[in-house]
């Protein structure tokens, strides 16, 4: 059972160390995404404003919008990185973040010593992550690399050992900024597979792209954001038969 | 289609999101295998590549000590077997204060990339410096052994009053780390601030002299926080007791302490994320 639910959700920052009243960040929040306000004479981004929805399983996300226009924001604060400044946010079942996945790799050690901290950090414990390490391994493809530090890697190694700890536990829930964009073609198609099987087996994706073919191929659901408030919130019919390659 | 949501702190089935700054805060500190392992790693990576490894912990406090040794001694004017217990101890304990204060600062800084990551609840960062930090400190207190030994200091019962000495330091220390964090995530010139407060506490806590030797107008240099939390980690390792006014002093300072400590984790832990 995966819930995800908005209700009124504003997330606003603060940025300090920019000065508010320079012409450039007037003349930047015209250009790009959130309202840039000025609060008590530090800058405060309005990232999010006034953002609600609800998915339940089987649901497939897609989040539109500009560059800036709040989608990375919408899915950290799905992440639980970001805590709603208003409104509430609730979510059931396990979340799996890729918006970010080789962020928190340790350059210095070893591949499965990366295993070991990533699993912990994702809240497994010890025993599980011993169990599953095989599995991730043989995912990776990384065969021998494993015992290597990370520096050693190329990025798409990097991701490759990433993806595969993140998705090493049936997630309910999926976060995903873009498709996977590195990788090799061998590696791409695995990747996918995993994805599809992870979405059928009852969860939510939740997918940010600027391509509206993606979403239309992936989604069910399509929201457009636009200087962090939902302008668009529409189904899309899925294409079976393209959804299922 | 809108639809009621339900309250946000009591989801149904699952682990209940840590809402109050307490379950916050026991939730990391239940986190024993996160915290460890990466306060481990964090030693094992930077001494990976070393040939004596961490025993260069040890190695480097013992040069200091041989080397400082000797030569305060005869500054001060105190024979070597009475100064070198006291200045091994000192140094130690300050060390481990101090290392673990400036480490204090960067307790969130330095966990940005975790923190962004997902939700990791707050304390875990405090705890693993804590714990680093500690590993730090056995790896230099087997150096009193020796000493001890050498100096041909009585062991007596009252050795084991450390123990409650260190429990009493670590919660200052863990209160203090999360204060410092907090603050240097937000204001950026804390860091620096602590850094040079503690080269100047350095001098004004007795680390290399001995208390009984100040004035009596400068006595009250000796109510620095630190120099009490020293006396009462060295003086039962000494096989003294501390007296009963450090005792007094280091309750209402504990108490202080934890209460910043835990105003401070109930505002910043949601927002600490925008700041690193």
């Amino acid at each position: 059972m995966a819930l995800i639910a908005l209700e009124n959700v504003a997330v606003s920052y603060p940025i300090f160390g920019a000065d508010a009243a320079s012409l450039k960040t007037t003349l930047t929040s015209a250009a790009t995404g959130g309202r840039i306000g000025r609060d008590t004479g530090v800058t405060v981004i309005e990232a999010l404003r006034d953002v609600s929805f609800e998915l339940r399983d089987g649901d497939r996300l897609g989040l539109m919008g500009h560059n800036g226009a709040g989608k990375s924001t919408l899915l950290q604060t799905l992440a639980g990185v970001y805590p709603p400044t208003r409104g509430r946010y609730c979510h059931e079942g396990s979340i799996a973040s890729l918006v970010n996945p080789v962020l928190g790799i340790e350059r210095e050690a070893t591949g499965y010593e990366n295993i070991m901290i990533r699993g912990l950090v994702l809240g497994m414990n010890r025993l599980t992550i011993r169990q599953l390490t095989p599995d991730i391994a043989e995912f990776s493809g990384l065969g021998d690399y494993l015992h290597m530090p990370v520096h050693t890697y190329s990025t798409g190694m990097m991701m490759r050992l990433a993806f595969a700890i993140t998705t090493s536990v049936r997630p309910d829930i999926l976060l995903m900024d873009e498709w996977l964009s590195v990788g090799d073609a061998e590696f791409r198609k695995r990747a996918e597979e995993r994805i599809t099987s992870l979405v059928a087996a009852s969860g939510i994706l939740v997918l940010a792209s600027h391509s509206a073919s993606l979403i239309a191929r992936e989604c069910n659901r399509v929201i457009e954001l636009s200087h962090g408030a939902i302008i668009r919130d529409e189904a899309c019919p899925v294409r079976e038969a393209a959804s299922q390659s | 289609m809108p639809s009621p949501v339900r309250d946000a702190s009591r989801p149904r089935g699952g682990v209940p999101r840590p809402d109050t700054a307490w379950a916050d805060w026991w939730a990391g500190t239940r986190r024993v295998d996160l915290w460890s392992t990466l306060a481990w790693y964090d030693i094992v990576l930077r001494y990976r590549r070393s040939l004596l490894g961490p025993l260069w912990i040890t190695l480097s406090m013992g040069v200091l000590l041989l080397g400082m040794g000797p030569l305060y001694a005869g500054l001060f004017d105190v024979p070597l077997k009475r100064f070198l217990p006291h200045l091994a101890l000192g140094i130690i304990f300050w060390h481990f204060f101090s290392t673990t204060l400036s480490d204090g600062c960067q307790v969130f800084i330095g966990a940005s990339a975790f923190l962004k990551q997902g939700a990791v609840p707050r304390s875990v960062f405090v705890w693993r410096s804590l714990t680093r930090q500690l590993i730090f400190l056995a790896h230099h207190v087997v150096l009193y052994v020796p000493v001890a030994i050498w100096s041909g200091l009585p062991c007596s019962p009252r050795m084991f009053l450390v123990i409650p000495g260190l429990v009493v330091a670590m919660v200052n220390l863990h209160a203090l780390s999360i204060t410092l964090g907090f603050l240097s995530a937000r204001f950026r010139d804390v860091p620096n601030i602590v850094t040079s407060s503690l080269q100047l506490l350095m001098f004004l806590t007795p680390v290399f002299w001995f208390p009984e030797k100040l004035p009596e107008r400068s006595r009250f240099i000796l109510y620095n926080p630190l120099a009490q939390l020293l006396d009462i980690l060295r003086l039962p390792l000494m096989s003294d007791s501390p007296a009963a006014g450090t005792v007094w002093f280091l309750l209402y300072f504990t108490t202080l302490n934890i209460a910043v400590a835990a105003y401070l984790y109930r505002t910043c832990r949601r927002q600490v994320v925008y700041w690193v």
